[in-house]
């Protein structure tokens, strides 16, 4: 069973009195598979978020047919199963952390003991326990989007839609909820994620399809469409100057080119990370 | 996230798998939400200053008679009520679904298996129980004044009475006293108070059917009270426009709001028939289910 498939999905705005419709999705046909984390890609305004909206019937199709878990996108049982963080959320000002999760937990169905449990393991999970009783109104972006991503899990969804979830958080809370994504994967949820973090994407998701105005240009597995099939990159440690240039008359002798010699760099989110881990001070505090 | 040792329990109670009905639940949580979200942006603080009006106007037209004074309280606070009340109303409504817009909640309500009849219907019950607190906040706080008011009118009365040099001095000053007693303990003001709550249930579900057209909240308060204005003026228009059928049938859309304001007969004396409260507040509800129906068409098919 596909946790989406959409068939010629289409979506055309209206732009206004006689000046004719935008084509926002043009045929999209889109397969996510159950348990897997698809990364959907695009410049601003590739129709990203129109796909989001469409599956989540936020918006209606144009032509074409979309299904989350075999049931047709219009109907509401088809988001029994599925959590939603918006991008840039904001939620209720005047809500603590807490009563928001409370307002979500009950709108699900959940109540009592469950879910005052199911609570308290998502404001510990994304670092939120301190910060509880706090209202949504003294919340930083990274505290919003942290607790915008326990929302959308507080029904235990099989199904998560992220979109930009990483938009204005800072290294250490993009590389949490990194992590978070990676975890949910390991608990068999399914992630459709929206992102313009190239990187990111790279380390979570197993499957990536790349919108351009509308439509899907490229789709494949992340390994198979990253790896260049013509070029090897070897790395040594400790070769002595002598002991290289053995090496590389040895591939032009075999017929190869050595296109670069180099030291490779660390990641600036590495060096960012270890200089935070090396303050004596400890790192610092989300909540 | 504070480091992932945390064992995440299934949600086993939340929603059954199936088909989701149409549930009252899910309609009260979003009406509570609505509610809280109301308050707690200090709405309620506009009551402070209708307590002000209220205790003033109990020392205006102290230079009338005692009965004349209690009329025209009554007629003032019941009209302060009305223009306070008429303010949350609309200015409240109009801000509910562009604020829901742009902190993205919308998105994530609907997100969840959550129906647009019950979203929608949540928010104007939320907006209804705003105004039904703060019309009986407004009324005790009216009430309160009443009582004080009449209790100091009653020590005047008592003094006239006890001090009466003539016996016809004497039954004046008795009459008086009387009076005041049968003034207050009149009940038409609460009549005047139901009355004025339909009101301004009526004019939030005709804001919220605007706003589910347009998402500027500017545009939403300006029309919406551009209906209030024109439904107070729906009676006089009806007599001016009697020969003109196609006024007519436009002016019978309106409703008359005007009916709605007893502050009047209460001022005048008249009797008001509870079968006239029942009318107008049944015409009032009948057209509160019209317009939320149509609020719902509308609102099912906006793509948000």
């Amino acid at each position: 069973m596909n946790a989406i498939c959409t068939k010629n999905l289409t979506k055309k705005y209206a732009l206004g009195w006689r000046q004719g419709r935008l084509l926002a999705l043009d045929s999209l046909n889109l397969q996510v598979n159950d348990g897997e984390v698809y990364g959907l890609l695009g410049p601003n305004g590739s129709g990203k978020s129109t796909t989001l909206k469409l599956i989540l019937g936020l918006i209606s199709r144009t032509d074409g047919d979309a299904w989350v878990f075999d049931v047709p996108c219009d109907k509401v049982q088809s988001r029994l199963h599925v959590g939603f963080l918006p991008e840039n959320p904001y939620f209720y000002k005047y809500l603590t952390g807490m009563e928001t999760l409370e307002f979500y937990g009950r709108l699900c169905g959940m109540r009592g003991a469950p879910l005052q449990k199911r609570i308290n393991e998502l404001l510990e999970l994304v670092g939120l326990t301190r910060a509880r009783d706090r209202r949504l109104a003294g919340y930083s972006k990274g505290m919003l989007q942290r607790i915008g991503l326990a929302q959308a899990m507080i029904h235990d969804p099989k199904l998560l839609l992220l979109d930009e979830p990483t938009a204005g958080v800072d290294p250490i809370g993009s590389r949490d909820i990194r992590d978070m994504i990676l975890r949910l994967k390991n608990m068999g949820k399914t992630v459709l994620l929206c992102s313009h973090l190239l990187e990111q994407v790279q380390e979570v998701c197993d499957r990536i399809g790349v919108l351009n105005l509308g439509k899907m240009i490229l789709e494949g597995n992340m390994e198979t469409l990253i790896r260049d099939q013509r070029r090897l990159t070897f790395t040594v440690q400790d070769l002595s100057d002598s002991a290289r240039a053995q090496v590389e008359a040895t591939v032009r002798a075999a017929g190869g080119q050595v296109l670069s010699v180099a030291h490779p760099q660390t990641t600036l989110e590495s060096l960012f990370l270890d200089a935070l881990k090396k303050d004596e001070r400890g790192m610092g505090h989300h909540d | 996230m504070t480091e992932s040792q945390v064992n995440l329990t299934t949600a086993a109670t939340a929603i059954k798998p199936g088909r989701v009905g149409f549930s009252l639940h899910r309609v009260w949580i979003i009406g509570l939400n609505t509610f809280t979200e109301s308050m707690r942006q200090k709405v309620f603080n506009i009551l402070l200053i209708f307590a002000l009006v209220a205790i003033s106007s109990a020392s205006f037209f102290t230079e009338f008679t005692f009965s004349e004074q209690l009329k025209f309280m009554k007629d003032f606070c019941l009209g302060a009520v009305s223009v306070f009340g008429t303010l949350i109303a609309i200015v409240g409504t109009a801000q509910l679904l562009p604020n829901e817009l742009e902190n993205r909640t919308i998105y994530t309500i609907l997100a969840k298996p959550v129906r647009r009849l019950e979203f929608i219907l949540g928010k104007y019950i939320g907006m209804a129980l705003l105004l039904f607190i703060s019309v009986l906040m407004m009324s005790l706080m009216l009430g309160a004044v009443l009582k004080i008011k009449e209790a100091r009118m009653v020590m005047v009365a008592q003094q006239g009475v006890d001090q009466a040099s003539t016996p016809d001095a004497r039954e004046a000053a008795e009459g008086d006293l009387a009076q005041i007693r049968a003034d207050t303990a009149d009940l038409d003001i609460i009549k005047g108070i139901i009355l004025i709550f339909i009101k301004l249930s009526l004019l939030a579900a005709i804001t919220l059917l605007i706003s589910t057209i347009s998402t500027s909240m500017i545009f939403n308060v300006a029309v919406a009270f551009m209906v209030f204005f024109a439904g107070h003026l729906r009676s006089a228009a009806t007599e001016a426009w009697a020969h003109h059928k196609i006024w007519l049938a436009l002016l019978a859309i309106l409703p008359d709001l005007g009916a709605f304001n007893v502050a009047d007969d209460i001022n005048l004396g008249n009797l008001i028939p509870w079968q006239h409260v029942g009318l107008v507040a049944a015409d009032g509800l009948g057209r509160i289910v019209i317009i939320l129906i149509a609020t719902h068409l509308i609102f099912a098919k906006r793509e948000i």
